[in-house]
């Protein structure tokens, strides 16, 4: 039925953990970083880029480029960093998590193969504050590390973030991580010259770093043997929402977003249909199921068809679900989670979502209608961040996919669904420190 | 030099060095790119509130233009030339004005809003927003002196950038997150900080408001009159706003050398001393009553009479705030006039110094300074302050030898730290003395003046770099200048009296002086010149109302040499010193001038060179360098008493440090909002000694010595010395060198 | 000298630069205050960091994680993002709503129950947090086994 599905990131784990030294050490554990350091740093980055191993985390990135970006010692005088994006908060995305869970020293190993590679003996590890058991076998595959030496002049710390979307944001995470507002910054500098405390940084997500190790274990043609052109090796997609079975599958980039809805997460849950897929987490754009069925799982697929592999979080939407209620609860999402720095998001958002719950409630004219595209254009390429722009787009793509949903609000002065939706008066977070807030009740 | 570059700008090319920030560029063309967020003296761009942005040729988003350098070949449309950079910023202003109430009418801001012009100019003309706005409570206090109002804030950061990134104070901050986002100190403390009003400046809007200004005036009432601020030897360019006779409030004036466009809490606050409850409008004379008013032709004739009755056995007690013609004219009057040339004078700096001159922004570049002294640097010249964090974010070495200092020394112990710089293997000496642009800095009393210093400055070389040089901070605005011009009226050498004919009070910093005090129980008659009765009250026999500075024209010179020019601001209630001196002067047959631009010239030509009294306007410039002299060692006058070395160390006894707090002297005190910036009565001890007692921040101790016994709140300094009890000046009341701590 | 601020001095040698340790510092003191931050904690470590109170509560008034508010003995956060929200994450707030007889961002006796973003588990949705222990395909059905463990239990593991 499917396409054969090669395991990298979770190689040797045979569906369990690799938690244990010796049980990773059995399956050819560290003998790419052994490799590694036997190379010089710059051979180490041509490995990577033979991989053409992109970046995880969102924006697909090379990693040996980026790798590249970070000046050799003798041209900047400062301590090079190493910072491992590990604040996984992309609604739809958990690969990160079950990565650190299961296969800890592959990651770990990649942070010291990475830090060879940029000449840094300084890694952090910032890694979302409710990952709580993740830190746990984090730091105890830390200890196993230190007692058999295999760090050597490197020190990984496991630094605890603390709620905050945001901080996934790579400048906003180095703000965070040097003990401020998680606010991003403007670029330039990019973090490769100036990031941490100033200095030279890589900032990395947990699967492109854990998949490094493979790079340097098989070598980088080896690797990009996998996936397909532009999109080589595997990516471990986080599959969602109304399907039967919901997990990560590592899949070689290319595979067809149907068979892993149908074929391995069972197809959809309670025998309804299929009405859309949002691709990549929740800020890439929509597709329906159309669309859906006629998309492989790689980069150029999905930028033909619109959208973007973002995190690789698929999250597959029945019949049930209203798409103005969708609307709504994303856009809350992002109004919650907007840091405040730039006026565009920090209001922005917020009117959205006032918008979208004025249709919702039945409350909306003609002119709300216009005027939601008119403030999600406003917002949109006008932020500081990819944040607001994502609320936008987001929202907007429900809104010229689904037209008809949001019209039948108005026309109908209430939601069609008329009670049944899967979502159907879901409570958003209320603001965490602000006093007094009336509760969000619908 | 750096390179040029060629940027167009719609339309338009303009040159620039490159590097040069896109506003500036544009701005240089005459072409606007608005701005909120952006203040260059805040440091690096946030970009945050998007207001300036603009469409760059190649880049197919709008780019805040704020977060922008000039480089060849840029080609940038604004919103004149551009309509996607028009929307953009139509797009920002409407969002902007989401939540902001438009309350603008009954807004102190209104009519000198940012917001309100950049509305006009670029905003949306109607309101789409049919939510409800986002209600908030309003004002809050966030200080006695500064007034919030959440809602009109548009959360740019400047207010709290200014906190955390400028005066590093860290007391205004960013609560929360996204939309709920508010500005806020801790709980409910105050900001309390000596820089907290520039806040209200640096708010673009009327979010941040002076609690003295609050519906005071409209911008079309006032006048702003130039003039720089008397109350500390940085001097500070200032505009005095004034409506209807009245100084309404202090704003900065910046000059980049000298202030960089910021002012502290003790200039912008202090004015309404002006109108003091106890401000003495009329002479006063000694009766059977005690004091009572009588007119100034009596006044003056009663001050003749006292005069001629003392001769020369007059001693003349000067605070250091006088303009250098009122210092001038009191010293021909009696110099001249009557050939009493003893005088209690204010702290002076060296003129050695002069051949380390160099403008107070170079510390910002420095690559390393040393400040030595026993003083805050906050307390004596707050302004320095400021270009020292500056200098230190910069990259800068910043050594400070005292007993709150990185190198800590006893009190007392400066003298010797500065010496040892100039000693083969002395770490920082050796820095300075290789460094390009290396900083000395004396922030204490002693020291002639600046005197040890110079020598220092000398020895290690700093005469010749043009980015180095030595600054001394004394205790008085113009101590250097009254000095001078005290010098330069007569050329007779000065006796001491005894026993004293009339002792002649000029000022209220002398008026309130403990040490000038002591002096008038050895005089027969008192003459003060004051503004404020409790100061007069007791031991006058003829009390002469004084003005304030920012009520006279004159000229003060500053700790950099700078003369810089006072403007009269406001009309006094009483007539000016220099009319009356004028007329004493007179009866004397010292011809004086009563108007200050004459006295200038005739004082200019004996002490300052002969410098044109018209240059001093706008914003002054520095005078050159002039040839290292080695300093004559000169007598060292009223130094405070900390100052005073010694090395008696007796077991389970601290060495009491008296410092004199910023916030202190007849001014501050006379002015309620302030209070809360005054010290609190605490004693700061090191950890060790306070382990040692079993002494916790909070506790009450008993402070003894000599038979005297004050209780004080405690407070662990952990950057203080060991063996030092260090209490602000006012709450030390009579103890002596050596105190005896004991928990309550 | 008190036990936190030898503790921060700890954190903070760990970092290049001290500032770093706030918010690891503010956690430890959150864990030692009861699960939240009173304003002594903030004072001491504003003082253990040489920073001022004002700048920690900036830091930790940013991040969801800190509570400002006196907290319960077990604090239950219920995802309610897109796939928990698909999943009938409403129906399991709405569970521990009337089982706990409050509402949801409110504090009574030993409970605290919030609903909160993504919390990263969405293929096992619902996810509820118990004491930041994650707890997998959670359904309303199991809202009253959940309450009567934990008022069985103290504090600690949810
Ligand atoms: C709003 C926002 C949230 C993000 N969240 C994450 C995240 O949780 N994890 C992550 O790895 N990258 C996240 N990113 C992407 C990072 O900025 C960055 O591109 C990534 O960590 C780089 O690593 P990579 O090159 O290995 O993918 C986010 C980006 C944005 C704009
Ligand atoms: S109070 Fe004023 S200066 Fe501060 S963020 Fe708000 S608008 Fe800006
Ligand atoms: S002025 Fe450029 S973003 Fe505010």
């Amino acid at each position: 039925m499917t396409a054969p599905r090669p395991e990298v990131v979770f190689a040797g784990t045979n569906g369990g953990t690799l938690t244990e030294i010796a049980a990773y050490e059995a399956v050819g554990g560290f003998e790419a970083l052994v490799k590694s350091r036997a190379l010089s740093p710059d051979e180490v980055i041509a490995e990577l880029n033979a991989s053409n191993l992109r970046g995880r985390g969102g924006a697909f990135f090379p990693t040996g480029r980026k790798w590249s970006f970070v000046p050799k010692p003798d041209k900047i005088d400062k301590p090079h960093y190493l910072v491992i994006n590990a604040d996984e908060s992309e609604p739809g995305t958990f690969k990160d998590r079950e990565i650190m869970l299961r296969v800890p020293f592959r990651f770990l190993e990649g942070c010291l193969i990475a830090a060879h590679a940029i000449e840094s003996q300084h890694v952090f590890v910032y890694i979302r504050g409710e990952y709580e058991a993740e830190f746990d076998v984090l730091e105890s595959a830390l200890e196993q590390m230190r007692a058999k030496d295999l760090l050597g002049e490197v020190t990984i710390v496991l630094h605890r973030g603390a709620g905050a979307y945001i901080c996934g944001e790579e400048t906003a995470l180095l703000e965070s991580l040097e003990g401020r507002r998680g606010q991003p910054r403007t670029k330039p500098p990019f973090p490769a010259i100036a990031g941490l405390y100033a200095s030279p940084t890589a900032v990395n997500n947990v699967e492109s770093i854990t998949s490094a190790t493979t790079v340097m274990e098989i070598g980088g043609a080896e690797y990009a043997k996998l996936g397909v052109e532009n999109s080589t090796g595997t990516r471990v997609f986080s599959l969602s929402g109304n399907v039967v079975t919901g997990g990560n599958y590592e899949l070689p980039h290319g595979f067809p977003l149907r068979d892993l809805i149908n074929d391995l997460g069972g197809g959809i849950a309670d025998g309804r249909s299929l009405k859309a897929v949002i691709p990549g987490g929740s800020s890439t754009v929509v597709l329906t199921a159309d669309e859906a069925n006629r998309v492989t799982l790689d980069f150029d697929s999905l930028v033909g068809a619109g959208t973007a592999i973002g995190s690789a979080a698929v999250i597959a939407l029945d019949d049930r679900c209203c798409m103005v209620q969708l609307a709504v609860r994303v856009s809350q999402f992002y109004e919650h989670e907007s840091c405040g720095k730039c006026t565009p998001c920090r209001v922005g958002t917020k009117w959205l979502t006032s918008i979208l719950q004025k249709i919702e409630d039945g409350r909306g004219t003609q002119a709300d209608m216009d005027l939601l595209v008119s403030v999600a254009e406003r917002i949109n390429g006008k932020c500081l961040c990819p944040l607001g722009d994502s609320d936008a787009i987001a929202v907007m793509s429900y809104f010229d996919k689904f037209r008809d949903e949001f019209q039948a609000h108005v026309d109908e002065g209430g939601c069609p669904f008329h009670g049944t939706s899967s979502l159907d008066h879901l409570l958003a977070p209320v603001a965490m420190h602000v006093h007094n807030e009336a509760v969000a009740h619908a | 030099m750096s390179d040029l570059v060629k940027v167009m700008i719609d339309d338009r090319e303009v040159e620039v060095p490159k590097g040069t920030g896109l506003v500036e560029t544009a701005a240089s063309a005459g072409i606007e790119i608005p701005v909120f967020c952006y203040e260059p003296r805040l440091g690096a761009p946030i970009g945050a509130c998007r207001m300036c942005l603009v469409e760059v040729e190649g880049l197919p988003k709008l780019q805040a233009g704020c977060t922008l350098t000039a480089q060849d070949g840029m080609v940038v449309k604004t919103a004149a030339s551009s309509e996607k950079a028009a929307e953009g910023q139509n797009a920002t202003l409407e969002f902007i004005l989401v939540n902001h109430p438009l309350d603008c009418p009954v807004c102190d801001k209104g009519g000198e809003c940012p917001l309100q012009d950049l509305t006009f100019r670029y905003g949306p003309g109607n309101t789409r927003m049919s939510f409800s706005k986002i209600t908030l409570e309003k004002p809050i206090p966030v200080s006695p002196l500064i007034a919030l109002d959440r809602e009109r804030c548009i959360l740019c950061y400047r207010c709290t950038r200014f906190s955390s990134d400028v005066a590093e104070d860290n007391q205004l901050v960013a609560r929360n997150r996204g939309s709920h986002t508010e500005i806020s100190t801790f709980e409910s403390d105050p900001y309390r900080a000596p820089f907290s009003g520039n806040v209200i400046e640096l708010c673009p809007v009327g979010a941040l408001t002076s609690t003295q200004y609050r519906f005071e005036a409209r911008p079309w009432e006032i006048q702003n009159v130039p003039t720089v601020c008397g109350l500390c030897p940085v001097g500070c360019n200032v505009n005095a706003t004034v409506r209807e006779g009245k100084v309404k409030r202090i704003l900065s004036r910046n000059h980049p050398e000298v202030d960089g466009g910021w002012l502290c809490d003790k200039g912008r606050f202090t004015y309404p001393h002006l109108t003091a409850e106890d401000r003495i409008t009329e002479p006063l004379v000694r009766g059977k009553l005690g004091l009572e008013p009588v007119g100034w032709d009596a006044a003056l004739d009663r001050a003749e009479e006292l005069l001629r009755g003392a001769g020369t056995r007059i001693v003349t007690a000067l605070s250091g705030s006088e303009s250098v013609e009122q210092a001038y004219a009191l010293a021909r009057l009696l110099r001249v006039g009557l050939g009493a040339h003893a005088a209690v004078l204010p702290e002076s700096t060296s003129d050695a110094l002069d051949a380390f001159r160099l403008p107070l922004s170079s510390i910002a570049s420095a690559e390393i300074v040393v400040i030595v002294g026993d003083d805050e640097v906050a307390d004596r010249a707050p302004v320095v302050d400021l270009w020292l964090r500056a200098a230190r974010r910069n990259g800068a070495e910043i050594v400070h030898y005292g007993p709150t200092g990185t190198e800590q020394t006893g009190p007392g112990g400066a003298a010797a730290a500065l010496h040892a710089l100039t000693e083969s293997g002395n770490g920082p000496g050796d820095r300075l003395r290789s460094a390009e642009r290396a900083i000395l800095i004396w922030s204490g009393g002693g020291g002639g003046g600046g005197a040890r210093l110079a020598e220092t400055a000398h020895a290690l070389g700093l005469e010749g770099k043009p980015g180095s040089g030595a600054f001394h901070l004394p205790a008085t605005p113009n101590g250097r200048g009254v000095a001078a011009a005290w010098a330069a009226a007569a050329d007779e050498d000065e006796s001491n009296p005894e026993p004293i004919g009339l002792l002649i009070v000029s000022g209220d910093e002398a008026a309130a002086d403990p040490a000038v005090r002591v002096l008038a129980e050895r005089a027969e008659n008192v003459i003060a010149i004051t503004m404020f009765h409790a100061l007069a009250v007791g031991w006058a026999d003829l009390v002469l109302p004084a003005t304030s500075s920012l009520e006279s024209d004159g000229t003060l010179l500053n700790l950099e040499g700078r003369l810089q020019r006072l403007r009269r601001t406001v009309i006094a209630p009483v007539p000016d010193e220099l009319a009356w001196l004028s007329n004493l002067a007179g009866r004397f047959d010292v011809e004086l001038s009563p108007h200050a631009v004459v006295v200038f010239d005739e004082l200019s030509a004996r002490a300052f060179g002969g410098v044109d009294g018209s240059e001093l306007n706008g914003t002054a410039s520095l005078p050159a360098r002039t040839p290292y002299e080695a300093p004559v060692p000169a007598a060292e006058v009223r130094a405070a008493a900390s100052a005073k070395p010694s090395d008696e160390h007796f077991l389970g006894e601290l060495r009491l440090l008296r410092y004199r707090p910023l916030f202190s002297g007849p001014f501050v005190e006379r002015v309620g909002e302030l209070a809360f910036q005054r010290p609190t009565a605490e004693l700061e001890l090191s950890t060790e000694d306070a382990t040692r007692r079993a002494i916790a921040t909070g506790d009450s101790v008993v402070v003894r010595s000599n038979g005297t016994s004050i209780e004080l709140r405690a407070r662990i300094n952990r950057g203080l010395i060991a063996g030092v009890a260090r209490v602000a000046d006012e709450h030390a009341a009579d103890l002596h060198l050596h105190v005896e701590v004991v928990k309550l | 000298m008190s036990a936190l601020y030898e503790e921060i001095q700890e954190i903070r040698a760990r970092y290049p630069e001290s500032l770093s340790a706030v918010m690891p510092a503010l956690q430890l003191a959150q864990e030692r205050s009861g699960g939240w931050l009173p304003e002594e904690a903030f004072r001491e470590v504003a003082d253990a960091l040489d920073l001022t109170p004002a700048y920690c509560l900036s830091i930790a008034s940013f991040y969801d994680m800190f509570r400002l508010e006196p907290v319960g003995e077990h604090m239950i956060e219920v995802c309610t993002n897109i796939s928990c929200g698909l999943n009938g994450a409403q129906q399991v707030v709405e569970a521990f709503e009337s089982e706990l007889g409050m509402r949801a961002g409110e504090t009574t006796g030993a409970f605290s129950l919030r609903t909160v973003e993504c919390l990263g588990g969405c293929g096992w949705a619902t996810i509820v947090a118990v004491n930041n222990r994650h707890r997998l395909n959670v359904q309303a059905g199991d809202v009253a086994g959940i309450v009567a463990e934990l008022r069985g239990t103290g504090r600690g593991e949810g």
